[in-house]
């Protein structure tokens, strides 16, 4: 899982996949900006074949937490 | 052609009769596919199911012993909201449209602050109507648009618009009159209480329909911005029906890209940080052919994009211009309806907001913008002294600064209760500078305030575009920004105090950096 989503998080920022860490954060670490974070959260959503509440999405901001979340409605 | 209407009741039976059997609104629902799997399709209403089901919401309105009152609608874009608002204002009530993003308790100050006895609300507001209970006594009736399998815990009496609807016959007939009062519209109020900004039938209609933009009927829309916002509902919703544009309503924010390849609109109306965002992705691919890559990102049909709400850089215009992509910018207030001025097909010009609406006129006093004319609001609902404060004998304050050059363009220079006062006595607009620093590429945000007597600039540098270009010193790169800027500004409007910061700035739900 952790794999696959920094796979698409290198299609959205320039950083390379092994700096990519579980405790990264998104804006911060990562650079995205509000709706980049969304354009890929509609990525994964095609990806894992998950639906993902926006509400929820909102309250993500580390790739572990990202992940978890993905473990939680797979 | 567009043919003007004064009332929304008029603007409606109209499309009907011209579109009656093309498709008026295209939405995605999921439901259980052949194996069991969850699928999504889209479905589609037609003009005349549009305008029957919004006279049969009159009619169950009126049933309920309800005509007349207020109608407060809250939720997310949707076909029942869409038929409420029309069924509400066509049946001589008062809609009372909502940010559906606020928390459940300052949606019940709103509901219970206009007046409402009859609540619309969705899914997600579940549990504000569960709170509606116990702090909008004035309330009568709730209707959820949500069907009555999926709609969860709900307060006693609650009725399903599925069954409102269901229960009642097309051909309800009233005929508001211009004069009628038809919306009332919370402003975001980033600063100070927000205000109820009371529309009548003709600022709405004629606001949507008085300008001719050249655009053909039947031209596909995706609406992104959220529906209770005044540009949202007068643009995409009524201007829209008044074309008989097909509106394809867009689930989330998170599926804006996978929506366009679905919908394959023609048109979309933005604000400016989503433009910012688009930008940056078209940019990344920028060494594949124009065309392809707006093929890939946008499709072949993709003409259009109406931008409001905030300042845009005119860099973008012509960015996007490179992918064949037009961007009218247009400038408007909830006072007014709202839109004020755009560019548009037959006239338009760099860094304006365009020609004032043919419906309005404008004229600047000490440098402020004021607005009459037949989209201006009638006042703010219950709040004499702030009605007074901004219309002035007619005349609406916009509280913006600028001027009309030669041919009659707007240009805006600043916001007035933004003004910096220097020591000295000097008037720095703090949208002027953060325009020019903001054009630079490694600043991704930047907000200019009065911090300690002198002018401070805070910037949200792009990290992004700082790893691409191998910027190592971003604090220094910044500072050679400012410090480009300060040679050629007057002594007054030197930036003498820089602050980085490593998050975006917080905006309010109109994406706009909020200011205090």
């Amino acid at each position: 899982m952790f794999d696959q989503l920094a796979e698409i998080i290198t299609n959205y920022v320039e950083v390379k996949k092994e700096d990519i860490k579980p405790e990264s954060r998104f804006m911060e670490d990562l650079g995205f900006s509000s709706f980049d974070f969304m354009s890929m959260l509609g990525e994964v959503e095609d990806t894992f074949d998950v639906e993902i509440e926006q509400e929820e999405a909102a309250g993500i901001r580390t790739v572990q937490e990202a992940v978890e979340y993905l473990e939680k409605i797979s | 052609m567009v043919e003007m209407s004064s009332t929304i009741r008029e603007l409606l039976v109209k499309a009907a009769e011209k579109y009656g059997p093309q498709d008026a609104i295209r939405y995605k629902v999921k439901r259980e596919g052949k194996n069991g799997k969850r699928e999504t399709v889209v479905e589609a209403k037609t003009y005349s199911q549009l305008k029957d089901d919004s006279e049969r919401f009159s009619a169950a309105i009126k049933e309920l012993g309800e005509q007349g009152s207020h109608v407060a609608i809250v939720g997310d874009t949707s076909y029942g909201w869409i038929v409420s608002f029309y069924g509400t204002v066509n049946g001589g009530n008062v809609a009372v449209p909502l940010d559906a993003n606020l928390q459940a308790e300052d949606l019940c100050e709103l509901i219970d602050r206009a007046d409402a006895t009859v609540l619309v609300f969705d899914k997600a507001r579940a549990a504000m109507a569960q709170m509606s209970v116990e702090k909008c006594p004035k309330l009568k009736h709730r209707i959820t648009t949500e069907s009555a399998q999926t709609a969860g815990d709900l307060p006693a009496g609650t009725l399903f618009f599925e069954e409102v609807i269901a229960g009642q016959e097309p051909g309800f007939s009233f005929e508001p009159k211009p004069e009628d009062l038809s919306t009332i519209m919370y402003t975001s109020g980033t600063t100070g209480k927000s205000k109820g900004v009371m529309l009548t039938h003709r600022n709405q209609a004629e606001n949507a329909t008085a300008q001719d933009m050249g655009f053909e009927s039947g031209m596909v829309l995706l609406s992104v911005l959220p529906i209770h916002h005044a540009y949202c509902l007068s643009m995409d919703v009524l201007k829209g029906a008044s074309l008989g544009s097909v509106l394809c309503i867009n689930d989330s924010l998170l599926r804006v890209l996978k929506n366009i390849k679905l919908f394959e609109p023609n048109i979309i109306l933005m604000v400016p940080l989503m433009i910012e965002t688009f930008a940056k992705k078209l940019e990344e691919t920028d060494w594949i052919p124009a065309p392809l890559v707006k093929a890939k990102v946008f499709g072949k049909q993709f003409q259009t994009i109406c931008s409001g709400g905030a300042y845009l850089n005119p860099d973008y215009i012509k960015r996007f211009a490179k992918y064949g992509i037009t961007i009218y910018q247009g400038y408007g207030m909830t006072e007014c309806a709202p839109v004020i001025s755009t560019n548009s097909p037959k006239e338009k010009k760099d860094g304006s907001i365009g020609k004032c609406m043919p419906n309005c006129e404008v004229k600047i006093v000490d440098e402020e913008l004021w607005v009459k004319g037949t989209s201006v609001m009638q006042g703010y609902y219950k709040m004499p002294e702030e009605t007074a404060e901004t219309l002035v004998d007619g005349w609406l304050r916009t509280g913006d600064l600028g001027y009309v050059d030669e041919d009659g363009f707007l240009f805006l220079t600043g916001r007035k209760k933004n003004l910096i006062i220097t020591p000295n006595g000097e008037n720095v607009s703090p949208e002027e500078l953060e325009n020019k620093i903001g054009s630079a590429r490694l600043v991704q945000e930047v907000l200019v305030r009065e911090a300690d007597g002198v002018i401070e600039a805070e910037i949200f540098p792009d990290m992004d575009y700082a790893s691409k270009k191998k910027i190592k010193d971003v604090e220094a790169e910044i500072q050679k920004i400012v410090d480009e800027y300060n040679e050629k500004a007057p002594l007054y409007k030197r930036i003498t105090s820089v602050k980085l910061r490593d998050t975006e700035f917080e905006k309010n739900t109109t994406k706009k950096i909020k200011r205090f």
